[in-house]
């Protein structure tokens, strides 16, 4: 077994409203990423998959506030270090993130060299910045991007050069873990695919070492991450490598949101395409029992009021349902 | 060769590339559009400082004829005086050839005679008025400007009890008009406290020399008109800063910038710098407008400064003054924004793409 990169236990962090009210968008999240793996996170808007990845960050600002959990990049957690110290020594260099809006994530003023001068003296004071400009520019060019580029402002840039120039900065230190948000959901098709090709050329090449990539498009994360995680309110509903989430997802949820979008794969091209009804709940007061529950076609009355706990199946296969999954397949298979 | 380059063949390689010769073709030409401009805004100027001032109906040679008549009532002496005042003003003319006499005198730096001041020559009363006026309003509008902008700044990063306090002292301080706060500091402060001087630029008794006694009587009278300007741009300008601030504040770069690592000292210098730009517009724009904002601390405060030369100017209906004074505000004006121009495409780099193309 390979050397875990990743690991976070049983992370809960809230949001505090301007009224004093505590919403947990991220509720009691473990996982798990091996080194040159790659994870897919997966869930409707407002599931708590981007207050998932700032999480992860171990940087807390307002409203987003640390509640308890712990997170372990190569080994060291960071979830007690003191703020400063993560700034210092962990953000960018250890975990390093790609904001969902990168359109506007570059300084306006700053000269894209520049940028990146800054982020290398804030770990290396005593950087030599005819170094820095050197390494950045081999970077580039590792990377198939133009070196002029480095001499530009973001303005002078397209979308998509703006995204694959701030994944670019954005793993210059090399981090264990990228958390990408996102990164291609505001871009066409090709640049998408440039996106792609991109970030799976950095796991190769060993700039970054492990991958965490967050989407609503699940058809892209079938072609991109080793496994995914689907998230609902909060909480995780199911993990499984990207082949079997894709095709015998087990979660009803899972199973709803595979079925709601058109993927031109073989096999699952013929099936029809499905909505799931309702809303999910409001997180400043989440249902006791089942948080899907209200949107589920197999709600059992019990459902309603147990907690769900997780359910390991083995080989990184769990599920959080009342239905045991011998009894999910079958009700599947008599639908079809 | 892209390979090949080290860093400080990077500005060479992108002039070799005609990148560089494509911004700098781009440049001239944004700079010749602006110059002409410049040219036809000038030319508009002058022709309406010129007739608008003439439009008023007054006539400045009869007002000069029946100072210098006095009581006498022979009308035909009279009469030949006004004659001889209108040939000297050249007012008997058309207004085309007027007009032409006056650009022609221009070009040779001669702004004429004036009516109310005669026989002083406008050139030398403007020459004696124009440092007053800038040498108050120039450190008075950068002292204001620096002040309200370091305020705003730091209400926008302290936010909390600093912010409360700051936020309705500026806004109570820009509502109040400029001729307001100079009444309320002379009332204040050379009528009650009387620890400043009414009026004037210096003691009244004294003649302009470079002795202490004269320096520090200048300095004295100095205080209240400087401060009402000032205290009355603070407010604005703090304003204006604190909500820029705090717009650059929550931009995603801030937010990208600390994922990154980077220190808060350096993100709050971009955030400063970004939030500045806009109020670079507003420093230049009031150094532009200065004389037409001089105007009411100037006769508050009887300062001898070219804002009372305007106002006595408009009330004794002194064409030739009135035209140079209103030249000197027009040029001003225009010169600065020139350079606002050309200086903003090379600060902003956004500015820069939108104008160059």
């Amino acid at each position: 077994m390979s050397k875990i990169m990743l690991e976070v236990n049983e992370l809960t962090t809230k949001y505090i409203t301007r009224f004093h009210e505590d919403v947990y968008a991220v509720d009691h999240v473990s996982l798990k990423i091996e080194e040159g793996k790659s994870l897919g996170i997966a869930g409707e808007s407002g599931c708590g998959k981007s207050t998932l990845a700032l999480s992860l960050m171990g940087y807390y600002f307002a409203p987003l506030h640390y509640q308890s959990g712990d997170i372990i990049i190569d080994g060291k957690n960071i979830s007690g270090m003191k703020p400063d110290d993560v700034r210092k020594n962990i953000l960018g260099s250890e975990i390093a993130y790609i904001p969902q809006a990168a359109m506007n994530a570059l300084n306006p003023t700053r000269k894209i060299y520049k940028f990146i001068e800054d982020v290398v003296l804030a770990h290396d004071s005593k950087a030599d910045k005819k170094d820095i400009f050197e390494m950045a520019r081999e970077r580039f060019s590792r990377l198939g991007l133009p070196v002029e580029t480095l001499d530009k402002h973001a303005v002078e840039l397209s979308g998509g050069m703006k995204q694959r120039t701030v994944i670019a900065i954005s793993t210059i230190l090399q981090p264990k873990v990228l958390i990408a948000d996102e990164p291609s959901s505001a871009l066409d098709v090709t640049s998408q695919k440039m996106v792609i090709k991109m970030l799976r050329d950095m796991m190769d090449s060993g700039f970054i070492k492990s991958m965490i990539f967050i989407t609503h498009e699940l058809p892209l994360l079938y072609n991109v991450t080793d496994d995914i995680m689907v998230m609902y309110a909060g909480q995780i509903v199911e993990t499984n490598n990207s082949h079997d989430m894709v095709f015998n997802p087990l979660h009803p949820y899972s199973k709803g949101l595979m079925g709601s979008i058109i993927v031109p794969e073989e096999g699952v091209r013929d099936q029809k395409l499905t909505a799931i009804p309702g809303t999910p709940p409001n997180l400043k007061n989440p249902p006791k029992g089942c948080r899907f529950a209200e949107r589920c076609k197999y709600v059992m009355p019990q459902c309603r009021f147990n907690e769900m706990p997780m359910i390991n199946l083995g080989d990184g296969h769990q599920y959080r349902c009342g239905h045991s999954h011998e009894h999910l397949k079958e009700m599947y298979a008599d639908e079809q | 060769m892209r390979r090949f380059l080290s860093a400080h063949d990077r500005k060479l390689f992108l002039t070799l590339t005609g990148k560089d010769l494509v911004h700098m073709k781009g440049y001239r030409k944004y700079f010749t559009k602006k110059v002409v401009w410049f040219l036809i805004t000038f030319v508009a100027a002058l022709i309406l400082n010129f007739i608008l001032p003439r439009l008023m109906p007054a006539d400045p040679v009869a007002a000069i004829t029946g100072k210098l008549v006095g009581s006498t009532t022979d009308a035909t002496a009279s009469a030949r005086i006004y004659e001889r005042y209108q040939e000297e003003f050249g007012t008997n003319k058309p207004m085309w050839e007027q007009f032409f006499t006056y650009i022609g005198n221009l070009f040779k730096g001669d702004l004429g005679t004036s009516f109310s001041q005669y026989p002083r020559k406008v050139n030398d009363i403007i020459a004696s008025a124009i440092w007053w006026t800038i040498g108050l309003q120039l450190p008075a509008i950068i002292v204001g400007w620096l002040l309200g902008n370091i305020l705003g700044a730091l209400a926008a990063y302290i936010r909390k009890g600093f912010d409360k306090v700051l936020m309705p002292l500026s806004l109570f301080l820009s509502s109040i008009p400029a001729f307001g706060m100079a009444v309320i500091l002379l009332v204040l402060f050379a009528v009650n406290f009387k620890i400043a001087p009414v009026s004037g630029a210096y003691g009244f008794d004294m003649i302009p020399n470079f002795s202490w006694s004269f320096v520090w009587s200048v300095i004295t009278h100095y205080q209240l008109p400087f401060w009402s300007i000032v205290l009355v741009s603070i407010g604005g300008q703090a304003i204006g800063m604190r909500s820029m601030s705090i717009y650059e504040l929550n931009a995603d770069y801030v937010k990208y910038a600390r994922f990154l690592g980077i220190k808060d000292k350096k993100i709050v210098g971009y955030v400063f710098r970004n939030a500045m730009l806009p109020q670079v517009t507003g420093l230049a724009l009031s150094i532009g407008t200065m004389i037409g904002g001089a105007l009411v601390a100037e006769i508050i405060f009887s300062y001898p400064g070219l804002g009372s030369v305007m106002y006595s100017a408009v009330t004794a209906a002194d064409y030739p003054l009135i035209s140079a004074t209103t030249l000197i505000i027009t040029l001003m004006v225009l010169i600065v924004t020139f350079i606002l121009d050309i200086v903003y495409a090379l600060i902003d780099p956004r500015v820069k793409a939108a104008q160059f193309d």
